[in-house]
């Protein structure tokens, strides 16, 4: 997905005025009847612990007084988690198994940026360079698949590779790209305009100016496939009429 | 008392009426339409007679899927999606261990040496981000770096450290309090001695952290929109609070090459 995208066309994306939550959240605002046992964790004396919840995982979880916030014309695939701190500016999109964890430490996705399929997102209580410890993905930045970013900052218009590491307190500066499989160890910098990969990541490259145009341009084509599959989920799940109709066959009043 | 019935009568036809232009949207949408099901993820999953058995003090994510003969040991904590696969052999997870968010601990059946070897992972182990362990032996307060990935029959030992991205292959032995790193994994250096302080209170921090998450987790319809309506009123949450002040989080980077 990352590189053979050639999709420009202009898409208008109608952006929605509702906020979308995870579908079973919504859709059990109709049920009267509190549902069936769940996982229950320590430390009170449980049952026997549940194997299986119908409502599967929530997409947003709030944690103490934090609440994850998305755009309302960002894409967060409904198997993404997003916990704690994490804001999702406009225009981003969080793809599938992602998980974004700012349980300890703030987590940004600026605008029209993407983390892509099950990357780990997560911000450490602080970092070894001593400035705040929160993972910052500024604007236009692609972060490719199953990456792991913790508590770094990535500066407008990057490229990272899939499967890249980027430990605590690392700074990637503007428009550079690292390549796959890269490992950045902590409170490295990567600096501008030029490329680097390998582990630990060395330099490869300068970028040419081309390379350079065409890192937001990539960023906004992953925009537009995301308008896509956002437009795929309607505001509301419809899986309350699905929870009825289980309920019913199980004989639990709704 | 008329007038609530009226408005309830009222609220229900809407209703209908939404519920029947949706059926009416779903046929227009032709063959194309999806209709939601119910989540069919099973975070505890049974592989005919293997199933897995989790301590009640341990918190799984829900996303997290442990599948086949897979032990939990209280206090410990599997983070969102994982996914432990414990269906060719066993997979046994000790106390106090922190396997982090997707992370892949699978045994192996049958490997080119022939050994087919359980997956143990011991007390007080950190499992880092998305690591990936194959029949592999973990003991007590070893720390797994993120992204690492440990092949069939290695054995870690006591506070031994992998390094971030490592990839320690197949029968490697990392003696005790050693640093390996690399690919393939090579020693590296000893292990400092705040570091070794850092594997225990940060399996410590972890099982604390894990308790905020469970609960969350846990939460059924009603305590959630309660939660929704304390954002709107910007209240602050005392609980997880009090959590995160008594975590002593000082967070010791192990320094790498």
């Amino acid at each position: 997905m990352a590189t053979s995208i050639a999709r420009f066309s202009r898409r208008g994306v109608a952006s929605t005025l509702i906020r979308r939550w995870f579908a079973a959240e919504a859709a059990l605002a109709m049920q009267t009847e509190p549902p069936k046992p769940k996982l229950t964790v320590s430390p009170s004396p449980s049952l026997d612990r549940v194997k299986w919840d119908y409502r599967g995982q929530r997409q947003i979880i709030p944690l103490g007084q934090w609440l994850p916030k998305v755009a309302v014309d960002a894409y967060v695939a409904p198997n993404a988690v997003l916990a704690g701190q994490v804001t999702v500016w406009d225009g981003s999109s969080v793809w599938n198994g992602a998980v974004l964890r700012g349980d300890l430490n703030k987590i940004t996705l600026g605008f029209c940026s993407n983390v892509q399929e099950r990357c780990v997102v997560h911000a450490a209580w602080s970092s070894p360079t001593g400035l705040p410890a929160e993972t910052l993905i500024d604007r236009y930045v692609t972060v490719g698949a199953y990456s792991l970013l913790r508590s770094c900052t990535i500066e407008p218009e990057c490229i990272i590779g899939q499967h890249s590491i980027l430990m605590e307190g690392s700074l990637v500066e503007t428009r550079s790209i690292l390549e796959a499989g890269s490992v950045v160890p902590p409170g490295r910098r990567i600096p501008s305009g030029e490329l680097w990969g390998g582990n630990p990541a060395r330099f490869i490259r300068t970028l040419t100016n081309e390379e350079t145009l065409e890192i937001p341009k990539l960023a906004v084509a992953i925009n537009h496939l995301s308008g896509d599959y956002f437009s795929e989920f309607l505001p509301y799940s419809t899986v309350y009429l699905e929870v009825e109709k289980f309920k019913k066959s199980l004989g639990i009043a709704v | 008392m008329v007038m609530g019935r009226a408005l309830y009568s009222v609220g229900f036809w809407i209703r209908e009426t939404g519920q029947a232009l949706d059926r009416l949207g779903c046929r227009l949408q032709g063959k194309n339409h999806f209709r939601e099901q119910l989540s069919r993820h099973r975070t505890l999953m049974n592989v005919f007679d293997k199933s897995p058995s989790v301590d009640k003090q341990a918190f799984v994510a829900p996303s997290a899927s442990l599948i086949g003969n897979v032990h939990v040991g209280p206090a410990s904590s599997i983070w969102y999606g994982c996914v432990l696969r414990g269906d060719a052999n066993s997979i046994s997870v000790g106390a106090g261990t922190n396997i982090q968010d997707n992370t892949l601990v699978h045994v192996a059946k049958s490997n080119l040496s022939g050994k087919v070897l359980p997956t143990l992972i011991g007390d007080n182990v950190t499992i880092g981000h998305s690591a990936v362990l194959h029949g592999c032996t973990v003991e007590d307060e070893a720390y797994i770096g993120a992204s690492a990935t440990v092949l069939d029959g290695a054995h870690v030992e006591k506070q031994a450290m992998v390094e971030s991205g490592a990839l320690v292959r197949q029968n490697t032995r990392i003696p005790s309090g050693e640093v390996w790193g690399g690919n393939p994994a090579r020693f590296l250096r000893k292990v400092t001695e705040e570091e070794k302080a850092f594997f225990s209170s940060s399996a410590v921090d972890y099982s604390n952290l894990a308790q905020v998450h469970a609960v969350e987790n846990t939460k059924n319809l009603d305590e959630t929109d309660f939660k929704k309506l304390l954002y709107k009123k910007n209240s602050r949450d005392a609980e997880y609070d009090s959590v995160l002040s008594d975590l002593s989080l000082s967070e010791n980077v192990p320094k790498s090459a």
